[in-house]
Order: structure tokens, then sequence, then C-alpha cells
């Protein structure tokens, strides 16, 4: 026993190293997890309000870009207008280039009372950053008012990330900029597909470059073209589809008998200065989960 | 000014620093603009090494807290602050430096001296942490660029620091 006390106390500071260092590991690893809790983050009080002050004085120097922004997506709206199009139809099935351009979703709107399933609510961001591997969004709207994790933000032209953890006041977005660990498999990627042919891939990002991510599981059969816009496929509860994700810049194939394309996407939201984003609450989500858990107990 | 004080001063400036103006600041993909473990490295050199550690614990935290990588920094810091003493000790002249020099600083160590410490200990720290980030060694030629030029850039940023602050004592 005494010879056990000395030992420990001779290694002191050598057990105390492994201690924190085993802490530090596990905090590591528990973050890891999808769904957790927002304490000792961005999200909470202290960060978050210095983050805010800090952004009252930065997002003046932003004033003219940010405005350029919104009103490009108000004129990118203003153009889906149904208002925009010239209709020569004057039966009350309405037939409009909008209609097939946004599926089914104003076609409900436009056929009678129509049940809302996305509900966008506008948040400022106040921490952004672009340089590490994995890279996080702090936003100002929490809990409070409304935002849960799991849901989908956009920015004012195109797929921003997911929310990650949420306080009271603020929240935590992890950007689609986020490189995952290991294998590409394990990256966050999102449900997309080609707006002219329709094939479903994901796009994640490599790591390399804010302004670009890469795009996989486009068949070699298809024909691409530099330019081609990539939207979201609709198939995740995250995000409606038909919203840009970016566009085709180059694609190759890795070599002459794989049977899928790599192409590098531009992407359509430009992360160095993001000011404002939306965060989608899909409002059918849990029905949609309820109804399909309660089938695959039925099944077993 | 009391070390106390001038440490606790350190502590906030150069989380600030860190937060604020380093991580806005992009200069490539590979180069990330690290200065906040100088706190470690400028403490006095007779701290009791669990007060080190505990330190480091306490600064890794604290950035992590504002970056959403929780651990990652910690652990670089808490890694870095265990080596410092074995550094300084192979460092370190026969009766050790000179005892009315508390702290490690230029004058202190000598030039030469101080600036092997602080590229050996921001070594080491660099990577640790781009280890942990990166996490895996499938791409092994960007992590150690990651390193090398990531390290770089910190001493550039240290020299400038202390002579910025440059304390005639």
């Amino acid at each position: 026993m005494r010879n056990l006390v000395i030992f420990l106390r001779r290694y002191f500071n050598f057990f105390l190293f492994l201690l924190l260092e085993v802490i530090c590991i596990v905090l590591v690893f528990r973050n890891n997890n999808f769904q957790r809790t927002a304490y000792l983050n961005s999200a909470n009080s202290l960060s978050g309000k210095l983050y805010d002050h800090y952004n009252n004085v930065q997002y003046y120097f932003h004033l003219k870009a940010t405005n350029d922004s919104l009103v490009s997506e108000n004129a990118r709206l203003h153009n889906m207008l149904r208002s925009s199009f010239d209709s020569m139809v004057t039966n009350d099935i309405v037939r409009t280039d909008t209609i097939r351009q946004n599926g089914s979703d104003s076609a409900q709107l436009a056929a009678g009372p129509a049940t809302r399933r996305y509900l966008y609510r506008e948040a400022k961001v106040i921490n952004n950053s672009i340089n590490r591997s994995v890279n996080y969004i702090t936003i100002h709207r929490g809990r409070l008012q409304g935002i849960r994790p799991n849901m989908g933000v956009i920015g004012p032209s195109g797929v921003v990330g997911m929310v990650r953890s949420v306080s009271d006041n603020y929240a935590v977005v992890l950007s689609l900029l986020a490189k995952g660990s290991g294998s590409s498999s394990s990256n966050f990627g999102v449900s997309a597909r080609l707006q002219k042919g329709k094939e479903i891939g994901t796009v994640y990002w490599d790591g390399a470059d804010p302004a670009y991510a890469m795009m996989k599981d486009i068949p070699r059969t298809i024909r691409l073209q530099k330019g081609d816009t990539i939207v979201t496929s609709g198939f995740s509860a995250l995000f409606p589809e038909n919203l840009p994700i970016g566009y085709i810049d180059t694609f190759s194939l890795a070599d002459k008998s794989s049977t899928s394309y790599t192409i590098r996407v531009k992407l359509a939201t430009n992360f160095y200065n993001l000011q404002y984003v939306y965060v989608i609450d899909n409002l059918l989500k849990d029905e949609q989960k309820q109804l399909e858990d309660s089938t695959y107990r039925l099944i077993k | 000014m009391s070390i106390l004080l001038r440490n606790i001063i350190r502590f906030v400036l150069l989380l600030l620093l860190q937060v604020f103006v380093l991580n806005k600041i992009l200069v490539h993909q590979l180069v990330s603009l690290e200065l906040y473990m100088l706190f470690i490295l400028l403490l006095p050199f007779n701290i009791p090494r669990p007060a080190l550690m505990l330190l480091g614990l306490l600064m890794g935290l604290s950035l992590d807290m504002f970056m959403n990588t929780m651990g990652i920094h910690a652990f670089a810091c808490v890694f870095m602050a265990y080596l410092r003493p074995f550094i300084i000790n192979i460092l370190s002249p026969q009766g050790g430096f000179e005892t009315n020099m508390k702290t490690p600083s230029m004058i202190s160590m000598g030039i030469s001296q101080f600036l092997i410490y602080i590229s050996i200990l921001v070594f080491l720290h660099h990577l640790a942490l781009f280890t942990l980030e990166v996490f895996g060694f499938g791409n092994i030629g960007y992590l150690l660029l990651k390193i090398l030029l990531s390290t770089v850039a910190s001493l550039v940023l240290i020299v400038l620091y202390e002579l910025l602050f440059f304390s005639r004592k």
C-alpha cells in the first residue's frame, strides 16, 4: 500500500496528464454525437453575446454585399411568381411554367386549400468559419424562436447547412463545409439531383476550397455540361426540392472502368460573406416519421 | 504589475485576439493562424506542473467553446503544457536561467534559445491539434504540410507579439 502511494506520488504529473487528456478525448468523441445538448459551445450565452457584439460592428462593413445578395434573391423570387408568366389558358386548370418548375408544392397551392409544409424563419449570422475542416455557423435565433436541431438552413442563393444544437437565443449550424473524418461516406452530404436529368446524387465537401464541393453517384451514361444546375432532391426531410446547391464546374471519370462521374461543383452559396440565412421547419416531418415508424413496426 | 495580473490579462487578450481577429483571417486552407498557446509558453518558469496542465486545459476549453471544436484545442494545449518543463530542462544552462527573470522571453533565455523553445513546443502543439482535427492519416501529405506551414505562421506571430509587447525589465 505504501509503495503504491509512493508510486502514485512520484508519477502524479504523468497520471494527471493522462487524466486530462482522457477528459479531452471523451469530449471530442461525445461531441461527435449528432444529437447533443448545447452547452460549452458557441451557442451559450457568453460566447453568443460576444459574437453578437462583434457582428454588430463587422456587419456594417458588409452592408453593400448583403444588400446586393438580398436584392438578387428578391429578383429571383419575383421571376418565379405566377404573375410574371403570361398564361393564355382561360380554363381553371392552371398550366404555367412555374408549376412545372416548382413541382408539387405550388401546384398544391394553386389547386386549392393547401397545407403548409415548410416554414421559413430568417436568422442573422453572427459567426461563421470557413477555414477549418469542420465549419460551424452561429446564428441569432434559438429554441425560444422555434429553432430545433436537424432543421435545414439555406442562404439567399443556396443551401448552407443544418442546425446542430440550440440554446435559448442562439443556434449552431453545421455548415455544408464539413469534411467528415475518415472515409468519405461519413461526410455531411446533401441529397442532390441534376436539375436537367433528375439523376440523384450526393454533394459533399472535400475540405479543399470553400467555394467548391464534390458530387458523386451520377452514372456515366448521363451527358453533363459545364454550368448545369444541381438542386436539392427533396428526399431528405431537411430541404424542400429544387433549392439550388451549385453549378457543375468540372467533371471527370476516375478511370475508364468507373461507372460514375466525379463532379466538382461551384457552390451557389458564397460562404465568405454570409449575413442572413433562413431556417427551414418541415412541419410534416413528425407525421411522416410516425407513419414510417408504425409501418416498420407492423412489418416486424 | 504583478505576475498574476499580467497573466490574467494575457489570457483574456490572447483569447479575444484568437477568436475575433486571427480566426477571421483566411490566408490559405493549409495555414491556420494560432497564437493563443503563447499564454502557456509565457507562464513563469517556476509554476507547478499540475497548475500548468490545468491552465492548459482551461485555455483550450475556452477556445473550444468559441470554435465549437469541443476538446480538440484542449487536448493539444494540455499536451504542450505537459511537455513544456522537459523542453525547458533541456534548454536551460547549468544552474538554470537567471533567477531574477521569472518568465520565458527573448531576454531571459536569449534569442536563439527562446526561438528553439517556442518552435519545438508550437510544432508539438500543432502536431496534436491537426492530427486530432483531421483524424486519420489518410492524407498524410496534406496533414504534414498543414502542420509545418501553420507552425511557421505561428512562429512569425509569436515573434511579432514579443516585439510589440517588449518588456524592458
